[in-house]
């Protein structure tokens, strides 16, 4: 009864550490994305601001015959648009002279020609001195008056740019003092949230029961136990047992046929394991039977998974196929998505801002808002493993990655997992036909043939182990 | 009766259990055992069932009632071989079969008034003559969806032909008050009068010539559909087509003309159905033909999509349990037949007689 | 002079802003229904014409939760028509036959949707494909022989009428009948539109692209399948009210295999995943023989005949546009936009000739 009710407790304390730890996550996340926001906000106004003190200094600055920058800059502008718009004029008298000569040779058409481009000419001078008159001023006037102009143009520019100066400080101090407010209250929160999960974790590894470490050793993450797959009279997996340590990467190998998807699919629990077991080290404090879950449990568990053949939603575009990968991790329920409320669009913007990120990672941006449709087979590869990496995964079950790949992709990849593997913390356990990827990648290979474990052990005992070889080529031993 | 059929239900279940704990546990092959064990013990269910029923209501009222609905078993039959064919062939349900065959139906009610006035043959040509025409327009028609709209549409995803074979649904329910006008029409049996059967302890059973002569043409056009599946060139393409088109395409069968001949024939199944159905108390209209067409569907599910006989099958069983249930209560007879279809179909999700496809992951 | 212009370029970036909001277009929509009535009141167009055009909104309802079902869950389903029917027949018998106040009609109703949305949602787990189809089919019709057999509910092949409709002990006239359904149409999209934006939309869609991807992404498919069945049976029930609020009458013969099939036609013919196209669908298909075809005096003799129009569209866009409508006017546009492009290259170089 005692140990009931302990196991119950147990379980309360897990299920507030995991809600505290989505908290704390959410606002580590959320916090850059509203800095970034009142930053934006920041440099809109302060642009807003700039644009109005030169306004106001655009009269002034004519009456008194002052070139400002700004006045030079937008005077060249219009002058180039005219000249622009002359040009095309010219070109289209150019045309017609053409073609007017090719119906006719008659020498007359030569001076109605001429006669019309100067015209133009005329008429274009005419246009750009009227535009020039613009920018200065219209009226002849004695020196005093100039100068009494220049005077007015240069208080009125102290007072606009002490007003502007002002004004910038104020919303830099306004934005300053937000994101230093939001920053303070967020990390005080995070803070909070910190101590009171190591609170939880305290009090739930010293209540640990002793039967968690005694089922499997501390540094494995999962472990298969005396597994056996049937179907109908063929025998798939054959009684395998193999143990996937914390942080390694984990190749199985063998012949076509021999089970390796099979056995994928008795850990993502897609097939029933006729007999044995999956134990698998969820926390510190917990290990689980993955026969007890299922399938679509397995990833809240931290076990994603990849598939041979490329399985995408095919509609979305790729950020949002990555943000379908996270569906797990959103806590807004069915009727806030109904409403769209606000916590529902703080978390889409945290997940984009992950997608955003993981797809950098993996060299995906220039795709971000593509469909996959007619994306060549490595990108949408390498999708499929972005996807992996969207709702906290511990442990990462990749299928064939490099089928169908070349070799420089393949190479590529490689680089990748190992990346995968450091960034995200995350244990790879991998399916793969290339020799040359399993060899390099993996630390720990296990190789099976029908079902049956051949040999376990590093890549270059691997190698060197005769069973292995006969069943791959064949030889006698 | 209801109590009697739960007590045999839950033995069966029962011994299905037992029979799984103490024996198939042991045996090598269990799901395959497993599978043909639940089909034997839902066939004695059905068996057992049937014969309460009979029981409750007497085997001559049962008989009678039997005899008397052949030719809508008959229907049935045909519609749901039609629905199979195509199937099979095109992959697709094929939501017009009803409507085409109604097409049928009316050209050949027009025909026998045409002849009626302008010749003096005797009745029984005529008949004859208007089946003929009515299968050859089906024919016809179903020659035409298959070889103008099918071939020609570009993305041919099943769901999209579903959508196609309602679009002709539409098309044809517009055009045929356009072209036989808003008035229902009658097609004559071929004949009104019946046979007395006499059995040994039993009233005299009564049989209408028509459901004798119906139960003729079925038999013989499904024994004709039988051999030709099974010994002609044309069956063997069908049932390669069925297995797999782009392979039987590969291996050098024209699978166009085989689809196109299938959609042929299933319309013409379809006018002799429709033709058989008009005269037993149905005037020719629109929509007559559209609760054969809800049955024939269920009747395939109930079957299976993936054999020839099953459906067959299927359409006899439900017409089996119609008649019971027009005796037990006529007012909701459809809705048990549909309960107890969609009880069978939700304990074999893939029809009495389905086999299982595994989906690689 | 300057000062104006920034704050005019200013305030058309905001409208800009404003009119690119997802929202924006829907409400203007609504808007316009709305002026459109007001203007039937005052007599500017005929009324019959606002009269189709609601009912087609109505039906856009219920094709808008059927979208839900085939064009995100990838769920085929021909039991919409029963829905619909027992929506009509439970304002009708409780509100009308018994009197109860329409909150209670309501709660009842969508208990009832929900209870049979489940249903159809656990038997959708087990059987797939064509099959459900016409098992949801086989469901619509036990539906439909309830509703003919079922007289102390539903007046059986009489049909039920359905007059004195009050709401909170007011009664409603027709005018104000047809604003309710403006406002719930415009609410309905909405939510549509929310849900299909939100991880549930994307969840959906994951789950008709592959089932298997999609449970090895969390994605629970008793869950996900109850929902879009739910959501689907509670738009045809609330179709079927507003129905019942507008026609005053329902009867068997209208909820049959017909009736499933053209919303089916309407979602597919309009481009099955997109609020627009839905809205188009049910327009070409439903409304477009209420408002134009019946002027025509082919169809006036032969009023079935329009039933062509439909088929026929049906098949050539199934034929040759399997994205529906709205993927053909996306067609045009872009040959519009190319051909224009290609006119003022062409005068270009009549007018500038070929260099540059």
């Amino acid at each position: 009864m005692a140990k009931m009710i302990d196991s119950l407790l147990q379980g309360f304390r897990l299920h507030r550490l995991n809600r505290l730890r989505d908290q704390r996550s959410f606002l580590e996340n959320y916090l850059p994305i509203l800095v970034k926001a009142i930053r934006d906000r920041e440099a809109r106004r302060t642009a807003l601001w700039n644009e109005r003190a030169e306004a106001a200094l655009r009269g002034p600055a004519i009456l008194a015959d002052i070139a400002t920058p700004a006045l030079a800059a937008e005077k060249q502008a219009a002058l180039a648009k005219i000249e622009e718009r002359y040009r095309w004029r010219f070109k289209a008298l150019a045309q017609s002279k053409k073609r007017a000569l090719e119906r006719s040779a008659d020498p007359a058409v030569e001076t109605t020609f001429a006669h019309r481009a100067e015209e133009l000419e005329s008429r274009k001078r005419q246009t750009l001195t009227k535009c020039a008159l613009r920018f200065e001023t219209p009226l002849e006037r004695s020196q005093s008056d100039l100068a009494a102009a220049k005077e007015a143009y240069r208080l009125k520019s102290e007072a606009v740019q002490a007003k502007a100066e002002k004004r910038l400080t104020l919303e830099k101090a306004k934005a300053d003092r937000s994101v230093a407010a939001k920053t303070a209250s967020y990390e005080s929160k995070i803070a909070l949230l910190g101590n009171k999960i190591e609170a939880v974790r305290g009090v739930l590894i010293a209540r640990r029961s002793a039967d968690a470490d005694s089922m499997m050793p501390e540094d494995v993450l999962l472990s298969v136990r005396n597994l056996s797959m049937r179907f109908g009279g063929l025998l798939a997996v054959d009684n395998l047992s193999f143990d996937v340590r914390k942080g390694e990467i984990f190749g199985l190998i063998g012949p076509n046929g021999a089970g390796k998807t099979t056995i994928f699919n008795c850990i993502t629990r897609f097939y029933r394991a006729t007999a044995g077991e999956m134990l698998y080290r969820k926390n510190a404090v917990e290990v689980i039977r993955l026969n007890d879950y299922p399938v679509h449990d397995i990833i809240r568990q931290g076990i994603v998974r990849t598939f041979q053949n490329v399985e995408l939603v095919w509609e979305l575009s790729i950020l949002d196929n990555l943000l379908v990968a996270a569906h797990t991790v959103y806590r807004t329920g069915f009727f806030g998505q109904l409403f769209h409320t606000p916590k529902l669009r703080r978390e889409e913007e945290v997940m984009r801002a992950k997608a955003f990120s993981v797809l950098n990672t993996l060299g995906l941006l220039p795709y971000a808002f593509a469909i996959p449709y007619g994306l060549p087979y490595g990108i949408l590869k390498k999708i499929e493993l972005a996807r992996t990496l969207m709702a906290h995964p511990r442990l990462i079950i990749l299928d064939e990655p490099a089928a169908g790949l070349n070799d420089k992709e393949t190479e590529e990849l490689a680089v990748l997992i190992k990346k995968i593997r450091d960034d995200y913390h995350a244990t790879i356990f991998l399916v793969e036909h290339d020799m040359g990827l399993v060899m390099d990648v993996c630390d720990t290979i296990c190789a099976i043939s029908f079902g049956k474990k051949l040999a376990l052990g590093t890549p270059a005992e691997i190698q060197a182990d005769k069973l292995v070889r006969s069943a791959y080529l064949g030889e006698e031993s | 009766m209801i109590e009697k059929l739960l007590y045999v239900i839950l033995a069966a279940v029962g011994l299905y259990e037992l029979v799984d704990l103490a024996v198939l546990r042991r045996m090598k092959k269990r799901l395959v055992h497993r599978a043909r064990l639940l089909n034997l013990l839902m066939l004695l269910v059905i068996l057992t069932g049937f014969a309460f029923a009979i029981e409750a209501m007497t085997l001559y009222l049962f008989l009678q009632i039997v005899l008397l609905n052949i030719v809508e078993m008959c229907v049935l039959v045909l519609a749901t071989t039609g629905i199979v064919l195509i199937f099979k062939t095109s992959v697709t349900t094929n939501f017009a079969q009803g409507t085409i065959a109604t097409v049928g139906a009316f050209t050949a009610a027009k025909l026998i008034i045409y002849l009626t006035a302008n010749s003096a043959m005797p009745m029984s040509t005529k008949l004859i003559l208007a089946l003929v025409s009515s299968a050859v327009v089906c024919f016809l028609i179903g020659l035409f969806i298959d070889t103008v709209i099918f071939r020609h549409s570009r993305y041919s995803n099943p769901v999209g032909k579903q959508m196609i074979t309602m679009g002709i649904v539409l098309v044809l329910f517009g055009l045929m008050p356009v072209l036989f006008g808003l008035l229902p029409l009658t097609v004559e049996a071929f004949s009104y009068e019946g046979q007395i059967i006499n059995l040994p302890n039993m009233f005299p059973l009564f049989l209408p010539n028509h459901n004798l002569y119906a139960l003729c043409i079925t038999v013989a056009m499904l024994v004709t559909l039988f051999a030709a599946l099974r010994f002609t060139k044309w069956g063997l393409g069908v049932r390669a087509t069925a297995s797999n088109e782009t392979v039987a395409s590969m291996m050098g069968v024209n699978t166009k003309l085989i689809t196109a001949l299938s959609w042929g024939i299933a319309g013409a199944f379809g006018g002799v159905a429709a033709f058989l159905f008009a005269p037993v108390g149905n005037a020719v209209t629109v929509s007559f033909m559209t609760p054969v067409q809800v049955n024939a569907f269920l009747a395939s599910i109930l079957g299976g999509f993936s054999s020839f006989g099953g459906p067959l099958v299927g359409a006899v069983l439900i017409n089996l349990f119609s008649s019971i249930a027009s005796a037990i209560n006529s007012v909701w007879t459809n809705v048990i037949v549909y309960v107890l279809v969609l009880l069978l179909v939700l304990a074999k999700p893939l029809g009495l007689f389905g086999k299982k496809t595994a989906k690689k992951v | 002079m300057t000062t104006l212009r920034l704050s005019f370029d200013r305030i058309r970036k905001q409208l800009a802003s404003i009119a690119r909001h997802p929202y924006f277009g829907f409400l203007a929509f609504g808007s316009i229904l709305v002026v459109l009535r007001l203007l039937a009141i005052g007599g500017v167009i005929p009324n019959s014409l606002m009269k189709s055009l609601v009912i087609t909104m109505i039906y856009a309802i219920i094709a808008l939760g059927f979208s839900l079902l085939l064009g995100y869950g990838g769920l085929a389903s021909l039991g919409t028509a029963g829905f619909v029917g027992l929506g009509t027949y439970f304002i009708g018998h409780f509100s009308g036959t018994l009197g109860y106040p329409f909150a209670a009609t309501l709660l009842i109703s969508l208990l009832g949707a929900i209870v049979l949305g489940a249903i159809v949602g656990f038997i959708s787990l087990r059987i797939e494909g064509m099959y459900l189809a016409i098992i949801t089919l086989g469901l619509s019709e036990i539906l439909r022989e309830v509703f003919k057999s079922f007289t102390a509910f539903t007046n059986g092949v009489n049909g039920l009428g359905f007059r004195d409709f009050a709401l909170f002990g007011l009664p409603v006239s027709d005018t104000a009948v047809d604003f309710i359904v403006i406002f719930v149409f415009i609410l309905i999209i909405l939510g549509t539109l929310n849900i299909i934006k939100s991880p549930t939309g994307r969840a959906l869609l994951a789950m008709k692209n592959s089932d298997s991807a999609a449970q090895s992404m969390g994605i629970g498919l008793m869950k996900y399948r109850l929902l879009a069945f739910i959501l689907a049976t509670i738009y045809a029930v609330i179709g079927g009210l507003l129905y019942m609020m507008d026609q005053q009458f329902s009867i068997p013969t209208t909820w049959s295999l017909d009736f499933s099939l053209n919303i089916l036609a309407a979602v597919v013919v309009g481009g099955a995943q997109s609020i627009t196209g839905i809205i188009l669908g049910t327009f070409m298909i439903f409304g477009l023989n209420m408002t134009v075809l019946k002027e025509i005096a082919f169809f006036r003799e032969y009023p079935d005949a329009t039933w062509i129009v439909s088929g026929l569209l049906i098949i050539l866009i199934t034929m040759f546009y399997p994205g529906g409508l709205i993927r053909l006017i996306q067609a045009i546009r872009f040959w519009l936009v190319k051909t224009g492009k290609k006119l003022k290259r062409k005068w270009r170089i009549h007018r500038y000739g070929e260099d540059d």
